[in-house]
């Protein structure tokens, strides 16, 4: 079973006083020779996917397995080795060594495994002739451009001819001609039988993957009619890290929102009465939900698109809805009996 | 991985280069120290080399004849060169007085009996043959057939000693025995001590027989706490080098943070950049001491006392030099094995 399995992948991090759990029940598999792009905006956690592919971070639950190797189960020194022979990584901001020339850099992975200078220094310098930098060898990271930079990064990663690669936004800080070629770089690791993996927010690189991944969980932007809730108290009206495509608006009763800590507590962010809203946030911008909302009472709810709420709010504007403003709709409480997850009749 | 280590250290050359600078000033001083104190060690051996008594007579309950005002009689050395066992017998008067021509100046005065025990050695010059002539040591800047006046009596300069000091480096003269009577007693037949070649087997009544390790253990007594402080500074003197070298191997391991969390990333295990990072130290460290030993020849003769590095120090200084390294780098060792591998993939 070659190549690259994921399953359940769920990651789980504190970030100040409160849970972030950027990828939750991941599932891929992608055989030798596939290049899939791992795509989503800043903060949807593709750079904490490729760290526990790297086995640099530890996932919350859920598996990883590459060419058989549970990368979850290794110890300390066994973690070392793979990242040694398993896996390279081409980083986002290059992260040469700026002491060090070009062919050095390449060298340093080869070194810190006890690879003969004499050998170490003559891969190196095979890999970025391969990479077109055979007249840039003697070159500090100073004196390359970003795009000459990227190709070291790559010979790097390819120091130990790893069957995994791993680049974290490739593009970042390229120009476009520099794009060229790093990208028909990164084509060509994966048709070298070798699994390559692609983080990126670019969507340019979409014609690169084999296979897309879309990391950031997104709430459909199509019409759809007001969604009329009637809930008991206790009942979750939506949960913290999904998908959110309704602002609601609180006609009866009492909704809390609350946010997962860091010590597994919870943190009451708001809590909202009648002729109040709540949730805006995520729809308006694609993100998910922040914290988790459940009526505290037996209330009833009302959740528009975010094109319906307004025009229900008076065509508020979107800056007064962003900094929730006190607004008040204009129509009173739909009719209708539905309990939690049935539309109004 | 040590050629991560050596190209950091060219990179930052500048910092480093200072940062040696500084800490083989320091050194320098640690050697200085260590030349002073093999100093203040070495004056009491070599006076009593120079004198060259296998023991000295003084009276009853006198710790020793350079710290004590006791007197003898000087013509007990009569009687105790007659004691079975000795060979010779010579008054030897020791004072400290103070030289007012050509220039203000203490100075130890040693008053022999011409052509008996305690003649100088000499390298200029000849031994005092008459009264009113002097042997002085060259820390006097005094030249033959100089004038000399001290302790009321006008000398002349005859013969020129060398090295010839105690006392914290006070330079001593020699003058005949009637001389340095007429300084320290009116003109009194008395001395500090009798000095004997051979020694008798029970000292004479009513005095006391010291061998040259005791006086020179009497002669160090006063000096225990010039040393104490010595060796107190130097100490001092290497925490600081350590801080140094510390400060400097820590913010090394600071600007290179992500340098390490890459080298990590890619699979480079902790030993690896830990044994750079003390390389950093000991290099830093003994190209260090390598320019103290310069800078120690350099300020040695400007140092306003008398300076003996002993070898061992130098030897002792590149040890110590390594491991205060070794030691002052443990903060930075901390740091670059506590960086975490996930910092690599943070962005520019």
């Amino acid at each position: 079973m070659n190549g690259l399995h994921i399953a359940g992948l769920t990651i789980e991090y504190s970030s100040g006083d409160y849970v972030v759990r950027p990828i939750d029940g991941l599932n891929l598999s992608v055989p030798p020779g596939e290049l899939v792009l791992l795509l989503g905006p800043s903060g949807c956690g593709k750079t904490t996917l490729l760290s526990v592919l790297a086995g640099i971070l530890k996932a919350h639950s859920g598996s990883v397995r590459f060419n058989e190797i549970n990368v979850g189960a290794l110890k300390e020194r066994a973690l070392t080795d793979y990242r040694r022979a398993t896996v390279g990584v081409v980083f986002q901001a290059f992260n040469l060594i700026p002491s060090l020339t070009a062919v050095e850099n390449v060298a340093v992975p080869l070194l810190a495994a006890k690879v003969p200078t004499s050998k170490a220094r003559a891969r190196a310098e095979a890999l970025l002739r391969e990479v077109g930098l055979a007249d840039r060898l003697t070159h500090k990271p100073a004196g390359l451009s970003g795009g000459q930079q990227q190709r070291v990064a790559i010979a790097r990663a390819l120091a130990h001819d790893p069957p995994l690669v791993l680049a974290d936004e490739p593009t970042a800080h390229l120009d476009y001609i520099q794009v060229e070629g790093i990208l028909r770089l990164l084509r060509e690791l994966a048709a070298a039988g070798r699994t390559v993996i692609v983080a990126t927010h670019d969507e340019r690189l979409l014609p690169l993957a084999d296979r897309i991944v879309e990391l950031a969980p997104k709430g459909t932007s199509k019409p759809r009619p007001p969604e009329h809730l009637v809930v008991g108290r206790g009942d979750i009206i939506f949960r913290q890290g999904e998908a959110g495509d309704l602002i609601f608006i609180v006609w009866r009763g009492e909704v809390e929102l609350v946010r997962a800590r860091g010590d597994n507590s919870e943190l009451v962010v708001d809590r909202v009465g009648p002729g109040r809203y709540f949730g805006e946030l995520a729809p308006i911008f694609g993100l998910p939900r922040s914290a988790t909302a459940h009526a505290t009472t037996d209330a009833v709810v009302t959740g528009y698109t975010p094109k319906d709420f307004r025009r229900q709010m008076g065509s508020p504007s979107m800056a007064d809805m962003i900094i929730g403003a006190d607004l008040q709709p204009l129509d009173h409480e739909p009719t209708g009996t539905g309990r939690i997850g049935q539309e109004s009749s | 991985m040590w050629l991560i280590s050596i190209r950091d250290l060219q990179f930052r050359r500048r910092r480093f280069s200072i940062a040696v600078a500084a800490t083989a000033l320091v050194f320098a001083m640690t050697l200085l120290m260590a030349g002073v104190s093999a100093s203040l060690h070495n004056e009491p051996r070599r006076i009593t080399d120079v004198i060259g008594a296998d023991s000295w007579i003084v009276a009853k309950g006198t710790a020793g004849p350079f710290t004590a005002a006791t007197v003898v009689p000087a013509d007990a050395a009569a009687a105790i060169a007659a004691a079975p066992g000795v060979e010779t017998a010579d008054p030897l008067v020791i004072l400290h007085s103070a030289m007012r021509e050509p220039v203000d100046r203490d100075v130890n005065v040693i008053g022999y009996r011409i052509g008996g025990l305690g003649a100088p050695p000499l390298t200029a010059g000849r031994r005092p043959r008459a009264p009113g002539e002097v042997v002085a040591d060259s820390l006097l800047g005094l030249e033959l057939g100089d004038g000399l006046a001290a302790g009321g009596q006008q000398f002349e300069v005859v013969g020129i000693g060398d090295g010839i000091t105690y006392y914290f480096g006070t330079a001593t003269i020699f003058v005949p025995l009637e001389d340095a009577q007429a300084m320290g007693f009116s003109g009194k037949p008395l001395a500090t001590t009798i000095v004997t070649a051979g020694r008798a087997s029970s000292p004479p009544q009513g005095l006391d027989a010291l061998g040259p390790a005791e006086v020179r253990a009497d002669l160090e007594r006063p000096l225990a706490s010039g040393t104490q402080s010595i060796d107190f500074i130097s100490v001092l003197l290497w925490f600081t080098a350590a801080g140094i070298i510390g400060s400097i191997i820590y913010l090394s391991a600071l600007d290179r943070t992500r340098d390490f969390a890459v080298l990590k990333a890619t699979g480079a295990p902790n030993r690896s950049l830990m044994i750079g990072l003390a390389l950093q130290a000991i290099v830093l460290s003994v190209a260090s001491a390598a320019l103290a030993i310069v800078l120690a020849q350099v300020l040695a003769p400007a140092f306003p006392f008398s300076v003996e590095i002993p070898l061992r120090s130098y030897v002792y200084l590149f040890l110590i030099a390594a491991s205060v390294g070794l030691v002052a780098s443990l903060a930075g060792l901390r740091r670059a094995v506590g960086v975490d591998p996930a910092l690599a993939f943070g962005g520019a």
